[in-house]
């Protein structure tokens, strides 16, 4: 129940809550305070007045003494309305003005109820000392003092239920206004769409608690917005990358059918569109590929590998390209993982493809194994330019040249080996990173240690 | 050899009749599973090309269906869809091979080569030869006119292949997958620059090509007289 109420009335409530418990508290310390100072009160009133009838009994020992004071005793009382007296003696009461009320017998200050009335019972010896010495009993009328504590009971609830109200009213009111820019907060969220993701939080603004939030609310945004970012520049170099083979296709299909033409010339226009529609079913291969890995739905097989092993095939298949760049390509060093073979392979070709064509003539391209127990990595190191320092995160970028001159959709390369790269490497656990400064680069690959 | 395609879209069936035609194959087209399946039960195929999505009875039934009859046709299968769920679970039903649209025809035409060759044991061959090359597989030596060629390793691998399908053009991919054992797709041209340096010890010093460029498609070894 209460977790369905808003947090403004949440907090009026506990604040309600809080003063309630607190007054009634203070009321009930008071009650108990002024209780106790009615106690007080009445013995000291009772002491003085015992004090006066045991002078006016001085030396009554026998009911017959007794009765010859009795007539200044009653003249005493008389001035005394609410005192009621009683005095017992061996057994027998000498006088009694209550007749038919028990009371206490033992010495002391005692309460009662009697009849709707309230007294204070007061038990004295009238000599103390003698032993058989009559004793006293002093019957008090406090009706008053009841009646002063009950009305302050009433008031004390009162008191109680009005600060309660009071305060939930104000707690509401300062809950809300306290939590405006929790309210400012909603609505900024309530406003994003994919076309409002650069809105953000005001930081500087926020109180301490809520700064946090805020914070974590505008980096979550920033990603958002990252991550829309990359899929909608995605989605955009699909279209470009797909539009120039296709356009080239039109084109010269249709250039070609505008006449006749000798029988060679439709072969070579054939040949050529073949090419465009093999890059372009490259492309759409290497994008369901990458959608895959998106999915989750790239499971690599798990067997245990010899990399040093996959790395000589790929060092020797790629020899003849190293060869002919005149680039020397080398390896070393010894792994063990598990992972999948042919997915590996694939990234290792990657990586090698790019690092040779990054590699000007008599430089060198070299693939470094190492392994310790918290995994594996694998280096492929090439000399050249290096990559500049801020081309490094936006590598694994789908489409991404780092080559300009390459950024038209006529290269054969469509940018996305790297991205490809990567979806395998993460796929296995594993990370990918490039570093690089001037003459070298590098990138690393680190996977899990094997089973 | 009597092939049987069946596949529901009509360009896509069209081609690869022509294409299969061509190559010397015959070959029977039908559109929907049902036909499908009771063809491949009742007529007498040395292989089945079997699409996937199919109206009537899918591709994954045809195949059941034949498997269950016990008939031990080559099954190649040919699907938009790529999930590695499906091909485990076409290879599990007893399929010999699988291709993911878009697949370059002349990669369909080496995988029912090698799925026909597969049955049929060819003979211990000891010796490979086209016109004057040839190539001694026992001693691993490669003549041309008599005269002595060195290749390498990888060298040696790839002419083998050339010479024993002859005739036949050879993707890229399919080169990379038996010569050097790479089986992903990729865009290097590492292909390119084997071919042109075992044409440079094999063809160059001589006036009657053997290896030959299709543009687009592969290589191919074949003697030309133009």
């Amino acid at each position: 129940m209460i977790q369905r109420l808003s947090l403004a009335s949440r907090l009026a409530l506990l604040f309600a809550g809080c003063t309630a418990v607190v007054s009634l508290l203070a009321g009930v310390l008071f009650n108990h305070a002024s209780e106790a100072h009615f106690i007080e009160l009445d013995q000291q009133q009772l002491d003085s007045k015992l004090v006066a009838l045991r002078s006016t009994l001085q030396g009554v020992d026998s009911p017959h003494a007794f009765a010859q004071r009795e007539p200044q005793l009653r003249a005493d009382l008389s001035h005394q309305p609410d005192l009621t007296l009683r005095i017992t003696a061996a057994g027998q009461r000498w006088l009694d003005d209550a007749p038919g009320m028990a009371l206490p017998d033992a010495p002391g200050l005692h309460s009662l109820q009697n009849a709707g009335t309230a007294y204070r019972v007061y038990n004295a010896a009238l000599s103390p000392g003698q032993p058989g010495s009559a004793q006293l009993t002093l019957i008090l009328d406090i009706t008053h003092h009841q009646h002063f504590l009950q009305r302050m009971q009433r008031l004390i609830w009162l008191t109680v239920g009005l600060s309660a109200l009071a305060t939930a009213l104000l707690g509401a009111w300062a809950a809300r206004s306290g939590l405006r820019p929790l309210r400012r907060m909603g609505e900024v969220a309530a406003g994003v769409s994919a076309h409002s993701l650069t809105q953000r939080l005001p930081q500087q603004q926020m109180p301490a608690e809520l700064a946090e939030l805020a914070q974590t609310f505008n980096a979550m945004l920033g990603r958002l917005d990252d991550a829309f970012q990359r899929l909608s520049a995605f989605s955009a170099d699909i279209a470009h990358e797909l539009r120039t083979p296709l356009s080239n296709l039109l084109t010269q299909t249709q250039v070609i059918l505008t006449q006749p033409r000798p029988l060679e010339d439709y072969r070579e226009a054939l040949h050529s569109n073949l090419e465009e529609l093999q890059r372009m079913a490259q492309l759409v291969n290497d994008m369901l590929y990458l959608a895959k890995a998106d999915h989750g739905l790239l499971t690599p097989k798990r067997e245990p590998l010899a990399l040093a092993d996959e790395v000589e095939a790929m060092l020797e298949f790629f020899a003849l390209l190293a060869e002919d760049a005149q680039v020397s390509l080398g390896g070393e060093g010894q792994a063990h993982t598990t992972g999948d073979r042919g997915m590996l392979r694939r990234a290792l070709s990657n990586l090698l493809e790019n690092a040779l064509r990054f590699t000007p003539a008599g430089g060198e391209v070299r693939v470094c194994l190492a392994e310790d127990e918290r995994g594996v990595r694998l280096t492929v190191e090439n000399s050249g330019k290096g990559i500049p320092a801020d081309v490094l995160p936006k590598l694994f970028d789908r489409f991404y040249r780092a080559d300009p001159a390459r950024r038209e959709g006529s290269s054969e390369h469509a940018g996305l080996g790297l991205a490809i790269t990567q979806s395998i490497v993460r796929a296995h656990g594993g990370r990918i990173f490039c570093e690089s400064e001037v003459g070298w680069a590098r990138f690393v690959i680190e996977l899990p240690k094997g089973d | 050899m009597k092939l049987l395609i069946v596949e529901d879209q009509p360009k896509t069936g069209h081609y690869l009749r022509q294409g299969l035609a061509e190559a010397g194959f015959t070959t029977e087209l039908v559109a929907d599973g049902t036909t499908g399946q009771h063809l491949a039960l009742t007529g007498d195929y040395d292989l089945l090309i079997l699409d996937v999505m199919l109206p009537g009875r899918d591709g994954w039934q045809i195949l059941q269906a034949v498997r269950s009859a016990g008939l031990d046709i080559p099954v190649l299968f040919l699907t938009a869809r790529d999930a590695v769920e499906d091909r485990v679970h076409g290879l599990e039903l007893g399929a010999d091979d699988y291709l993911v649209k878009p697949f370059a025809f002349s990669e369909l035409l080496a995988r029912v080569r090698s799925l026909l060759r597969r049955g049929s044991s060819a003979p211990q061959e000891t010796h490979l030869q086209l016109a004057d090359l040839r190539l001694d597989l026992i001693r691993r030596r490669v003549e041309r006119s008599g005269q002595r060629i060195d290749l390498t390793a990888k060298e040696f691998s790839l002419l083998e292949l050339l010479l024993r399908r002859q005739g036949e053009v050879l993707p890229k991919s399919l080169i990379a997958s038996q010569v050097w054992d790479m089986n992903f797709d990729s865009d290097t041209n590492i292909i390119e620059v084997a071919i042109r340096r075992l044409r440079l010890k094999v063809d160059d010093a001589y006036p009657n090509k053997l290896i030959h460029t299709v543009r687009g498609m592969g290589y191919v070894l074949e003697e030309r007289f133009t």
